[in-house]
């Protein structure tokens, strides 16, 4: 089932690729979030699915997936995601065809259960990324691509590196993740290893100094939003630290623990202060998404079962709220031609259904009580706080910030005088609004049921570090 | 048998070169090719012996890639004289002799046998073209000569001319280093690399397809045997020098046939790291999607010009010719080693042997080099979807083969194990 999952909208893209029509994709969309839905519903705590075909006979590497509370989660997000750019955004069939098809591939990554398997589809979850910017991009397109790639790039071969020490040092028969679990690595080896994953996940979070290729990305992709909502959904350092990095060498994190925590606040700080002074829609959100993700990674820095739930809430949530804000940039750039704030002014008098879908998508995004992004943060924040109280009192500022730059954007853009005139919500963003207010309510009010499959999982992660529940 | 079929099909092609119209001496060029291959993966994993020519795992695969490349070669290639596919032909020959022989004396003229054809090749383009093949005549002229020598000693301080035979002493190690060098001229690692820009630059680009694709297959084949069991550091250096200097001296490029020429010497240098640790399987992995990915390169690239390339000249080509443009950009991404493309499993898979062998140190030196390289892989993937003027008459047969081999890249991406066990009988 996992593997349907994972080629349903893989073999959508491909068809659309090949030129099907547009409403396939929407079809293709709609088909992978119902079942990823029901494999969510139908999940219940371990490993469920599981699948394991030799890759390479005598090498140890197998196509492993399964479905645990962790990788239901995020099939369920990511499949919403999706769903919700093929319905609003105005992209052309092949444009869909390669969202789909990176959506198969985040499904394999998110489900991986061999290491190898999991950087293959880490590496190759790249390309529709790279396709989708050098043809619909915008003119300073081959130097984002040049930035993206060569920090991905760069950041994975370490990556590769500590993949194969891993293995060679910890002594395990196979790359299956259970077995190297077995076999962690230990002692002085250990930094270097984690060290080697740490640069590549820290690239893909993005953590602070490293987060130089994310505005370049997203400024020069295609207006729809189409694209950054998938480069979204791709931000999966922070899963990956959680699954990978720190349980595969916990002495080595132990060792850096400090210095990520540090890194983590300040991207966190940092994002929200970049952010606030924004001009541009895409701007904004793109820093928004780094001061996010700082929250979250420090979250899962904390080592405490209460972060990494959070932490792990809030990178499933924001993919939701923030992709949800870069397809609805989208649609405001349709109506107007621009993305600078500035030049919208006093939307909300002839377009009040738009305002409120957009605060409903920015107070989610602040983390209001009861909207999608309140948990995560919470729980985080509790777990930063056990881990070390100055900087989660310091990261909390980026909350506060967050505050300050979603509602200045929400108010130059929606309210004040003179009113420009636009089109209202119609046609195909109706059940978009719908879909993403629903589904922000029902991760706002209903927390304890997502997570009830991935506590376990996070106390597992705690225990490995030796503290816990 | 496939040595009797392709040097039968050379000797009497020779004959009927002089009565036989072009195009149909074409078409019994690929098909001596074809036999030949045909005779190969029929008598796959039997073993064949006969005196100092004995087919096993080794030949058959490396042979194979060989052919592959020759066969490529011919069909790419537009010209209306004989001479060139017959000297493929004996090239191909040559080659399947270097690959299946233990004999020294007979590898030497294996080697011989399928240089002389190629220094001919060199020179098909007169002017730009014959200073090329004089260099590529010299060194290589150079190289056969170290080949002897060490063969010679090899001989006094063995009292065999079997490669593999174990020995010691300082007589012994200057065997060894003597015919390591004789054969990395051949396969361009560094510092014996000196004559590969300037030849590939020269060189009509479907010889040039048939060098790094072709020769490189043959060769390692032969450094497998030889140098293997006992080169130690010295190959290690070798490694080291080549990874370096080959990505580097990459980056500066300007022009398309010289950039793969520096990358095909950094693949060289990947390559012997796999002979390093003395794993056949790995480097008939790596050796396979390289002559996939840098054929397909030349491949394309011999559509867009005969002539030389200029990286500016690929601009644009995405929109004349999609299928050539999304070919180049799948085999540089291959090159490279991204997954899921067949390229990354080559580069695993030396590296994991790296690993396992525990030199941490060449592993990590491969790994950054391979970084390095993503940045003139990338511009010369990218080069082709910027606007400009590219220019391109492809025939449909050479862009179906294109896009043939660009599919099977994926395709030995996503599946890779399905062809690892034929070439682990090495």
């Amino acid at each position: 089932m996992v593997v349907l999952a994972i080629l349903l909208p893989i073999l959508f893209g491909v068809l659309l690729l090949l030129g099907a029509p547009r409403a396939l994709g929407v079809l293709g969309a709609l088909a992978s979030f119902a079942l990823n839905l029901a494999l969510f519903l139908a999940q219940r705590g371990g490993e469920s699915f599981a699948v394991s075909l030799p890759l390479l006979p005598g090498a140890g590497v197998y196509w492993a997936f399964a479905l645990d509370g962790l990788s239901a989660l995020f099939f369920l997000t990511v499949g919403l995601t999706v769903l919700l750019g093929a319905l609003v955004a105005r992209v052309e069939g092949r444009f869909l065809g390669l969202a789909l098809l990176m959506e198969g591939l985040l499904l394999g990554l998110f489900s991986a259960q061999d290491l190898v398997v999991f950087y293959l589809f880490f590496e190759a979850a790249l390309i529709p990324a790279l396709l989708m910017l050098l043809f619909y991009g915008g003119e300073g397109r081959v130097r984002a691509i040049y930035t993206f790639l060569l920090f991905t790039l760069v950041g994975s071969l370490p990556m590769l590196a500590a993949i194969l020490a891993v293995k060679a040092l910890g002594g395990s028969p196979t790359f299956l993740l259970k077995d190297l679990l077995a076999h962690p690595v230990r002692g002085e080896a250990a930094l270097w290893v984690f060290l080697g994953f740490a640069l590549a996940f820290a690239i893909k979070t993005p953590l602070f100094p490293v987060h130089a290729w994310l505005p370049l990305f997203h400024r020069e992709n295609h207006p729809s939003g189409l694209a950054d909502a998938m480069g979204t959904l791709y931000k999966v350092g922070v899963f990956a630290f959680f699954r990978y990095a720190i349980p595969l060498a916990p002495e080595g994190f132990a060792e850096l623990q400090g210095l990520l925590l540090f890194l983590a606040a300040l991207s966190a700080v940092y994002g929200a202060w970049v952010a606030f002074s924004a001009k541009d829609f895409k701007t904004l959100l793109a820093y928004a998404g780094v001061s996010h993700m700082g929250v979250a990674a420090l979250g899962v820095f904390s080592g405490t079962p209460e972060g990494a739930l959070g932490g792990l809430y809030l990178l499933a949530a924001s993919g939701v709220y923030t992709g949800g804000l870069f397809l609805l940039a989208g649609r405001l750039y349709e109506r107007l031609h621009t993305l600078e704030i500035g030049r919208y002014r006093g939307l909300s008098h002839s377009a009040p259904g738009l305002a409120a879908l957009a605060l409903f998508l920015f107070l989610a995004m602040v983390g209001l009580p009861g909207l999608a992004g309140f948990p995560g943060e919470l729980m985080t924040l509790l777990g930063a706080y056990k881990a070390s109280p100055w900087l989660a009192g310091f990261a909390f500022l980026s909350v506060i910030a967050s505050a300050a730059y979603a509602l200045t954007a929400f108010q130059k853009t929606f309210w004040e005088e003179e009113g420009r005139q636009v089109a209202d919500l119609g046609g195909e963003e109706w059940p978009f609004a719908l879909l993403a207010v629903l589904a922000l309510v029902l991760l706002g009010v209903f927390p304890g049921f997502f997570l009830q499959g991935l506590r376990p999982l996070a106390e597992a992660f705690a225990r490995i570090l030796g503290g816990g529940a | 048998m496939t040595l009797l079929v392709l040097a039968g099909f050379s000797v009497v092609l020779t004959l009927l070169g002089f009565f036989v119209s072009v195009p149909a001496f074409k078409r019994l060029t690929i098909l001596g090719l074809s036999l030949g291959l045909f005779a190969l993966l029929l008598t796959w994993g039997r073993a064949e012996a006969f005196g100092p020519y004995q087919v096993d795992g080794v030949s058959r695969a490396f042979t194979l890639l060989a052919l592959l490349g020759a066969l490529w070669t011919v069909g790419l290639v537009r010209t209306r004289r004989f001479e060139f596919y017959l000297l493929v032909l004996y090239a191909a020959t040559g080659m399947h002799l270097l690959a299946s022989t233990k004999n020294l004396v007979l590898m030497l003229v294996a080697l011989e046998a399928l240089s002389l054809p190629l220094y001919a090749l060199a020179t098909w383009r007169r002017g730009a073209g014959l200073e090329a093949a004089l260099k590529y005549f010299l060194l290589g002229a150079l190289a056969a000569a170290f080949f002897l020598y060490g063969t010679a000693l090899f001989y006094g301080a063995t009292g065999s001319l079997l490669a593999g035979t174990p020995g010691e002493g300082p007589l012994y190690a200057l065997a060894l280093a003597l015919l390591l060098v004789g054969l990395g001229f051949k396969v361009a690692l560094a510092p014996f690399h000196f004559w590969t820009p300037d030849v590939y630059q020269g060189s009509p680009t479907p010889v040039v397809l048939f060098m790094a694709t072709g020769v490189k297959a043959a060769a390692f084949a032969a450094l497998l045997r030889v140098v293997a069991p006992g080169a130690g550091d010295a190959l290690a250096l070798l490694v080291a020098l080549s990874v370096l200097i080959g990505n580097l001296a990459a980056l500066s490029q300007k022009e398309a046939k010289r950039l793969l020429a520096y990358s095909s010497i950094a693949h060289a240098g990947y390559m012997a790291l796999a002979l390093y640790t003395g794993n056949a399987q790995a480097l008939g992995f790596y050796l396979l999607t390289y002559v996939l990915a840098t054929g397909l390169a030349f491949a394309v690239l011999s559509e867009v010009s005969p002539d030389q390339v200029p990286l500016e000249r690929l601009k644009g080509l995405f929109h004349k010719d999609p299928l050539l443009g999304l070919s180049l950009f799948v085999a540089a991404l291959s090159l490279l080693g991204l997954p899921p493309l067949a390229g990354f499993w080559g580069k695993y898979l030396v590296f994991t042997e790296a690993a396992k062998a525990g030199q941490w140190g060449l592993l990590v030196l491969a790994l950054l080099t391979s970084a390095v390289s993503a940045y003139y892989y990338l511009g010369l993937a990218l080069m082709v979807f910027q606007k400009g003027e590219a220019e391109a008459a492809p025939r449909p047969l050479a862009r179906n083969v294109a896009l043939l081999v660009a599919l099977f890249l994926l395709l030995l991406g996503l599946f890779p194990g399905t062809v690892l066990p034929a070439l682990a009988a090495g």
